[in-house]
């Protein structure tokens, strides 16, 4: 078997940045740090790919965070260029503030 | 063989296919040229596929599949057609007759508005019932079935600004949707059983059936064969019909569709013989239909509706000669007939055409003295319907008489009825002949409306059908000479209780040209000259003149009861309830709109706490189960 800490531990690791970065989402307004703390979540996600991947003893989990990594750049990407247009326009930079699509 | 029958039957397909691609950018003249060649190509393909059959013997049938049609488990049907001696003879009378008739309609539509759509028609009509014919198994010939009867109400409904041809196409519609679902029916339990629609193993499945089975699926088979074939009691749509044009008359109701039902019985026989007590309703629903029809026919005075009843009552001589078991005989009088009933209605065309759409009988004395070729052929073929030697009718409708004959008591009364309608075949015809070509002062209004006899195209069609309703029927003459019998047998043979001894047929010959001769002189002394009053029986003379009330009392059975339940169902469920609740739906559905519109905050953070919570609750959910 593999050395060093058991799969739990990386699970956990895992879950506790899932919870953080779902906080951030939840609780922060400024949409910098929402995309900050959504970067979080999803890296607890690859955490737990990638530590079911060596559990399993095959590739295909670390594959998976490769596309979740390539995902989250473009999802970047546009969630950065969407902060530059806010500021550039002098909105509020408070989520809460941008809700014109309400129903 | 096989290239001849899938040429017969793609080549009418083609042409209305490309009439109705072709629109505007060709002529209306050569939509009717393009129309009669396509059809005639066809007429090629049989001759084609019946020399063929004919040199590799008449036993020799052969299916062609193109591709499998439908596939559902273990029933499977392809696309096939079928070259044996029933279906080339179908062949050959339907694109035979059926391009004459189109070739005659070049002239009788000339000048109509929609020249195009009508030939478009035609040769759909023609294809749908070369594929009800030729169609390899029973699933392709309730399609052909069905597509005969589309087309023909296309075509009845073809002048669409006249109400009356709306509501006579609708009718025929109708009909023969009735029969249409019998049949189906009656395929749903062969299928049931045999899990198959090829001929071959559903006729063999026939004979492993209980008696009940095998009595239903017959009965199944024959309402459709009457509602297409116009019998007893689903015939009232046939008179009505003769609102369209008249070549379609020609065509749909005297040569090719309505004869579809005896094609039926002769193709599906072997069920009918399990079934026996069916195929004797059948013939006495013939023997019904020839005298009633033949009835009727003697106080109508539209020219097309008496030829119409006369068709009618032609049919059911063919119906009994199949019923009694001589399927050879009930084709040989299809044949036959649909030479002289082609030609009847042609002629018919012609007078009608002259006097530029008249109907009315008495409106026409003295035409014939304007018109002779006309009153020739129309002569040639009223003597073929009538049964005298030597015209066609004369060997076909004498064959079915003598043959009932021979049939134990129940035989001897179709007999009797058979002889009683030769006799009013007789009389309805030459009071037609008499009233309409005999002598008399010809009528100013004749006189100024008349248009002569018609264009080549016309006039040609017309005279090839009067020879053929002349020599058509020498081809067989039972029972001494019997090619027709011999070709058919392999597929549609003979019962032994149908094949009379010659005495038996010499007595039916005589007796029948004894009566018909007494119709046609009884005519003459009633209508000939006008020298005997015709006799008043006011009760009977209204009755027949309203066709024995079929009408009235389907209008009192069927459509009363349900326009009345209509009414109600209307008064008492869909205004109050139905109608009512709309208001009240959207009102609810308003305030629940409302209602879940306060979830939708539009922020962000509910929305994740939702999808959190959610997942939290699964989660616990999922654990809590395991």
């Amino acid at each position: 078997m593999l050395q060093g800490p058991g799969i739990v531990w990386y699970l956990g690791i895992a879950a506790f940045l899932f919870a953080i970065g779902a906080l951030g989402v939840l609780i922060r307004r400024n949409p910098l740090i929402v995309l900050l703390s959504l970067e979080i979540m999803l890296n607890g996600g690859n955490l737990a790919l990638i530590a079911f991947a060596r559990h399993a003893g095959n590739g295909a989990g670390q594959i998976f965070a490769l596309a979740v990594m390539a995902v989250a750049a473009s999802e970047v990407c546009v969630g950065l260029g969407l902060v530059v247009a806010l500021h550039r326009r002098r909105l509020a930079m408070d989520v809460d503030q941008l809700s014109e699509l309400r129903g | 063989m096989i290239a001849g029958a899938w040429l017969c039957l793609c080549a009418p397909l083609a042409g209305a296919l490309a009439i109705t691609g072709a629109g505007e950018r060709i002529s209306r003249r050569n939509a009717g040229w393009l129309s009669t060649a396509s059809v005639f190509v066809a007429f090629g393909g049989a001759v084609w596929s019946f020399l063929g059959l004919r040199s590799h013997g008449s036993e020799h049938g052969v299916i062609s599949t193109a591709w499998t049609w439908l596939e559902s488990g273990k029933f499977h049907v392809g696309l096939s057609v079928l070259v044996d001696p029933l279906s080339t003879m179908m062949m050959l009378i339907v694109s035979g007759v059926g391009g004459l008739i189109v070739l005659y309609s070049i002239g009788y539509m000339d000048g109509d508005d929609e020249e195009r759509r009508y030939f478009a028609y035609m040769s759909l009509f023609v294809f749908s019932m070369l594929l009800l014919v030729q169609g390899g198994n029973l699933l392709l010939l309730l399609a052909g079935w069905g597509l005969v009867g589309l087309s023909s109400y296309l075509l009845i409904g073809f002048w669409h600004e006249r109400p009356s041809a709306v509501a006579a196409a609708k009718k025929a519609f109708v009909m023969n949707a009735i029969g249409d679902a019998t049949m189906a029916l009656a395929f749903f339990v062969l299928i049931a059983h045999s899990n198959s629609l090829e001929f071959t193993t559903s006729f063999a499945t026939a004979g492993h059936l209980s008696s009940t089975t095998v009595n239903l699926v017959a009965l199944g088979l024959l309402g459709g064969a009457a509602a297409k074939s116009a019998q007893i009691p689903l015939h009232t749509w046939l008179p009505d019909a003769m609102e369209g044009p008249t070549p379609v008359s020609a065509l749909i109701h005297a040569a090719t569709m309505v004869t579809a039902g005896v094609y039926l019985i002769a193709r599906t026989h072997p069920i009918f013989e399990q079934a026996r007590t069916v195929e004797l309703v059948a013939a006495g629903m013939g023997a019904l239909t020839l005298l009633v029809a033949g009835l009727i026919a003697l106080v109508q005075v539209d020219i097309k509706r008496v030829i119409a009843y006369s068709t009618m009552s032609q049919i059911g001589y063919m119906f009994l000669g199949a019923g009694v078991g001589t399927y050879a005989g009930g084709m040989f009088h299809l044949m036959t007939h649909a030479f002289f009933k082609a030609l009847l209605f042609m002629a018919a065309g012609l007078v009608i055409h002259a006097l530029s759409g008249e109907q009315d009988i008495r409106k026409m004395r003295g035409i014939g003295t304007l018109m002779p070729w006309t009153r020739w052929a129309f002569l040639a073929g009223a003597l073929a319907l009538v049964g005298l030697p030597p015209f066609s009718g004369f060997f076909s409708k004498d064959a079915i008489i003598a043959a009932a004959l021979h049939d134990h008591w129940y035989g001897v009364v179709l007999a009797v009825a058979a002889l009683g309608g030769a006799f009013l075949t007789g009389l309805y015809t030459f009071r037609l002949y008499f009233i309409v070509f005999g002598h008399g002062q010809v009528s100013d209004a004749i006189d100024g409306s008349h248009h002569g006899e018609g264009p080549k195209t016309m006039l040609v069609p017309v005279g090839i059908l009067a020879v053929l309703a002349v020599v058509g029927g020498w081809i067989q003459l039972s029972p001494w000479w019997h090619p027709v019998t011999s070709w058919l047998s392999p597929v549609a043979a003979t019962l032994g209780v149908a094949e009379p001894p010659k005495s038996q047929e010499v007595l039916a010959s005589v007796l029948a040209v004894a009566l018909g001769l007494a119709g046609v002189a009884l005519a003459y002394a009633l209508y000939g000259q006008n020298r005997l009053a015709v006799p008043r029986l006011p009760g009977v003379q209204r009755a027949l003149e309203h066709k024995l009330y079929f009408d009235e009392a389907y209008d009192a059975l069927f459509f009363r009861p349900a326009a009345a339940l209509a009414g109600v169902l209307r008064r008492d469920f869909e205004e109050p309830i139905v109608l009512a609740s709309g208001p009240d739906l959207g009102e609810g559905a308003l305030e629940a709109g409302a209602g879940v519109r306060r979830l939708q905050t539009g922020l962000l953070r509910t929305y994740v706490f939702f999808l959190g919570t959610g997942m939290a609750v699964l989660a616990i959910v999922f654990l809590a189960v395991r």
